[in-house]
């Protein structure tokens, strides 16, 4: 039990590591760009004191783009915060998509590097009582092993809906992908969190989908 | 000199191309690699700053599309992780001295680039 339970934190751990790494890379950017800036200024005053006129809507304009990259860095402090606190969450109820967003939010640096766009498809929303970290670790898994199989251009739109007492989570590519290799693969890396969410992966090759079935409410 | 900056941060290659500018450096910037490509076929240059993270293709890998058309040319790679991953990748492939960063301090980058184009550094 407690092996079990080990891969499903060592797995968790490895999620939680390439998301906060990812995340780190998007605030050195923010941090770079402030940090170019900010010298932009210092070079626009040494030029001006040397008798080049310095435009205040130059100033203006630079101090614009300070602002509005501090509250980008500061919009990613927001996610990496919650996606921390996620991590010792207990189950509690939780839209399904609040889940997609979280899991598109964390996975989308690493989605436009592969020249994949992520989205949700419309629907109303589904509360799911989960353990949120697991299922979005799971997400992630699957994701990745798209960005594998995928080229430039792929398109992923998540989608949910209700089944009885399951929910049933599709992951569509346009264009097409081998789903039935996209299961294999996702089924063996994340074989321990698909038991432990009671999960079933299968692969859906004409709609090119992968569909994850879990119970509404987690099952101890 | 002439520089050539690619990164997928617009932003950030516009202001560093800017500032490389007031200090007497010709540079030019891409933010994908396309456009990079596209822009060495028509101008000719010393070096190139190279992010070693781009959408689609990795810095080394541009490195490569780079030579194949522009062989005498220089790189610097620049990144935001500082891994030792990527720091290795780079190392193998431009030594070790080439590799900075974000964020980078203009005198260093400066320091640097003239550094890779005028001094013994050839890397082979």
């Amino acid at each position: 039990m407690s092996s079990y339970h080990g891969k499903v934190d060592s797995l968790g751990l490895s999620f939680f590591g390439s998301m906060t790494a990812s995340i780190s890379h998007e605030l050195k950017n923010s941090l770079a760009i402030i940090n170019e800036n900010a010298g932009l200024v210092g070079d626009l005053i040494a030029l001006s004191e040397k008798g080049h006129p310095l435009k205040p809507e130059r100033l203006l304009t630079i101090a614009e783009n300070i602002r509005r990259r501090v509250q980008t860095a500061d919009d990613i402090v927001r996610r990496l915060n919650r996606f921390a606190h996620s991590a010792n969450q207990p189950v509690v109820g939780v839209g399904i998509r609040d889940i997609f967003a979280c899991t598109i939010a964390l996975s989308e640096r690493l989605a436009s590097m592969k020249g994949v766009s992520l989205s949700i498809a419309p629907g109303d929303e589904i509360e799911v009582q989960t353990l949120a970290f697991v299922v979005e670790n799971l997400l992630w898994i699957c994701l990745k092993n798209i960005f594998l199989l995928a080229g430039a251009g792929q398109q992923v739109v998540l989608g949910a809906h209700a089944e009885a007492s399951d929910i049933v989570v599709t992951l569509r590519c346009t264009p097409e992908i081998p789903v039935k290799q996209l299961e294999t693969t996702v089924a063996a890396e994340a074989q321990p969190l698909i038991l432990f969410l009671h999960m079933q992966v299968q692969a859906d090759p004409q709609n090119s989908a992968l569909r994850l079935r879990m119970p509404i409410r987690f099952i101890e | 000199m002439r520089v050539l900056l690619v990164d997928d941060e617009e932003e950030l290659v516009a202001t560093l191309a800017e500032r490389l500018d007031m200090r007497g450096i010709d540079a030019t910037w891409a933010s994908e690699y396309r456009k990079a490509l596209a822009i060495v076929e028509e101008q000719e240059f010393d070096i190139a700053l190279l992010d070693v993270r781009l959408p689609e293709i990795n810095g080394l890998e541009l490195k490569r599309l780079i030579e194949a058309r522009r062989p005498a040319m220089k790189f610097i790679f620049l990144t935001g992780h500082g891994s030792e991953e990527d720091f290795n990748a780079c190392s193998a492939e431009s030594g070790k001295d080439y590799y900075l960063i974000k964020p980078v301090q203009i005198e260093v980058l400066v320091a640097k680039l003239n550094e890779v184009c005028q001094g013994p550094g050839e890397q082979g």
